[in-house]
C-alpha cells in the first residue's frame, strides 16, 4: 500500500483530507487506512473530505469515500463530504448513486461551520 | 448573397449527391432518353411560354387564397420572369447538380413566403394541365403527346420531390431553432439573495428538459456557492410520477454539492396528485407560497424577515423617494 498519498491536515479537532489524486484501488484504500489510523491514535471530531479537485468520480470512489465515512462514524468522528462538481454530482446521480447518510457542504468553509454545529449537539454539549 | 446559401445548404441536409440524385432519377424513371425527349420538345417550349405561363398566372391570381402572395405588379413581373426561366428549364435536357441545387430554390423560396405545400401541389396540378394542353394544341399526333407528357410528368415530379423535401429540411430546421431558444428561456436561475437561488419552472417538463434543470441548477448553485436553491413549480401543469422523479434525482444532487432544495408552488391540485400517485417527496422541503419558501432560505442562511420598526403613520411624505446620487 502506498500510505501518504493524500494528505491529512489537522485544524483543531478537525481533519482536513484533499483529494487532488485520482483515487485509484490501492490509493483508496490507503487513504481510508491513513484517515482511520490518525483518528485512531489521536482523535478527532470531525472529518472534511475535499474532493473539489476531482473531476471523476466513479462508483468505487464513491461508495470508498460513503464507507470511510461511515466508519469514522463509529469511532466517533463526523464526516463532511465538500465541494462536488456539478458534473461529478449528476453523474453520480445518474448511476444511482446518491450517497445517502453523507454530509456535504459546498466547500471546506462551509463544512467547519456545519461541523461547527453538529458536533457539539452530538457531543451533548 | 442570402438567398444563394438559403438554398445551397438544402444540398447538403438531404444529403443529394451524386449517388442520390441517381437514386432518386431511378425510383421516377427519368431515364436520359426522356432528358433527350425533353431537350428536343425545347423549340415547342420557347414557344408556347409565354402563353403557359400568363394562363397560369391568371389562373394563381384568380384565387384568393394563392392571390395573397402577388402583392403588387413588380412581384407579378418577376415571379413570372422567374417561371419563364423555370419552365425553359425543364426542357433544358439535363438533371445534373445543378440543375438539381437550382430546383432547391423552389421549395426554399416557398416556404420563406410561407406558402404552405397545397397551393404549390394545387398550382402544379394546373400547370401540368396547361402544358398537356399546349402540346396538344402543337404535336397534334397522340402517341407523341403521350410520350412528351409522360416525359415531362417524370421531371416535373422529380422537381416537386426536391421542392417538397426542402419544405420539410427548412421546417424542421425552424423548430430546432425554436427548441433551442425554449431551452435557453427555460431554466432560468435568478439569485434572490446572497447564497439563495430561485428557479421559477414553466411549462411542461419532459426527461430531456430534466437533465438540463439538473445540470443548471448544479451549475449555478456551485457558481453562486448557493446554500440553497427554490424550485419554484407553480407553472407546471402536470406533476406526475416522472417530474416528481426528476425534481427528486435534483434535489438528490444539489445535497451531494452540499445545498439544499426547497420545492414550492405545490398547489392543492399537486398535493392530491403526489399522494395519490405515492411519490415520496419527504427529502424534500416543499412548501406551497413562494414566499414561505423564500423565509425558509433566508433562515438557511442565518437571515429572517422581520416587521420594520413603528410603522410610520401614513403620509405622503413617507413615501418621497429617497434622493439619487450626490450632484445637486
Amino acid at each position: 500500500m502506498i500510505r501518504g498519498q493524500i494528505p491529512i491536515l489537522r485544524i483543531g479537532t478537525t481533519l482536513l483530507a484533499t483529494i487532488h489524486i485520482e483515487l485509484r484501488d490501492a490509493v483508496a484504500e490507503a487513504f481510508q487506512a491513513d484517515v482511520l489510523t490518525t483518528i485512531e491514535k489521536d482523535g478527532a471530531a470531525g472529518l472534511l473530505i475535499d474532493i473539489s479537485g476531482l473531476d471523476i468520480v466513479d462508483s468505487y470512489v464513491a461508495r470508498i469515500i460513503a464507507e470511510t465515512g461511515r466508519m469514522a462514524k463509529l469511532m466517533g468522528t463526523t464526516t463532511v463530504l465538500v465541494g462536488m462538481r456539478p458534473e461529478v454530482a449528476a453523474t453520480l446521480i445518474r448511476m444511482g448513486y446518491s450517497m445517502e447518510g453523507v454530509l456535504t457542504a459546498l466547500n471546506v468553509d462551509d463544512g467547519l461551520e456545519l461541523l461547527g454545529h453538529i458536533v457539539p449537539k452530538q457531543r451533548g454539549a | 448573397m442570402k438567398s444563394f446559401s438559403d438554398y445551397r445548404k438544402y444540398m447538403t441536409i438531404l444529403k443529394l449527391d451524386e449517388a442520390e440524385i441517381q437514386s432518386r432519377r431511378a425510383f421516377f424513371t427519368l431515364t436520359d432518353e426522356d432528358l433527350q425527349r425533353l431537350a428536343s420538345l425545347r423549340p415547342f417550349a420557347e414557344k408556347v411560354t409565354e402563353e403557359v405561363v400568363e394562363q397560369f398566372y391568371s389562373l394563381l391570381l384568380a384565387h384568393p387564397e394563392t392571390r395573397k402572395f402577388f402583392e403588387d405588379d413588380a412581384t407579378i413581373r418577376r415571379v413570372k420572369r422567374t417561371q419563364r426561366e423555370y419552365f425553359l428549364g425543364l426542357f433544358a435536357g439535363k438533371c445534373d447538380r445543378e440543375y438539381v441545387e437550382d430546383r432547391l430554390r423552389v421549395g426554399a423560396a416557398h416556404e420563406r413566403i410561407g406558402l404552405a405545400p397545397k397551393w404549390y401541389l394545387g398550382a402544379y396540378r394546373q400547370y401540368l394541365h396547361l402544358i398537356l394542353n399546349a402540346l396538344q394544341a402543337e404535336l397534334k399526333d397522340e402517341e407523341r403527346v403521350r410520350a412528351a407528357f409522360q416525359s415531362i410528368q417524370r421531371i416535373v415530379f422529380f422537381d416537386v420531390s426536391l421542392a417538397i423535401d426542402t419544405y420539410i429540411a427548412a421546417n424542421a430546421e425552424a423548430l430546432v431553432r425554436h427548441q433551442q431558444a425554449i431551452r435557453e428561456l427555460s431554466t432560468p436561475v435568478i439569485r434572490v439573495y446572497d447564497r439563495i437561488l430561485l428557479l421559477p419552472l414553466v411549462g411542461a417538463i419532459d426527461s430531456i428538459r430534466a437533465e438540463q434543470i439538473m445540470e443548471s441548477v448544479l451549475l449555478h448553485v456551485v457558481e453562486a456557492q448557493a446554500k440553497c436553491i427554490i424550485i419554484d413549480i407553480a407553472g407546471v401543469p402536470v406533476v406526475d410520477t416522472r417530474v416528481a422523479d426528476h425534481l427528486l434525482k435534483t434535489t438528490a444532487a444539489v445535497r451531494l454539492l452540499g445545498a439544499q432544495t426547497i420545492l414550492t408552488g405545490i398547489t392543492a391540485q399537486v398535493a392530491r396528485t403526489m399522494v395519490q400517485l405515492g411519490v415520496d417527496v419527504s427529502t424534500m422541503h416543499t412548501l406551497s407560497r413562494l414566499s414561505d419558501g423564500i423565509e425558509l432560505a433566508l433562515g438557511m442562511v442565518g437571515k429572517a424577515i422581520t416587521t420594520a420598526a413603528p410603522p410610520a403613520p401614513a403620509s405622503p411624505s413617507a413615501v418621497t423617494p429617497p434622493v439619487v446620487g450626490g450632484t445637486s
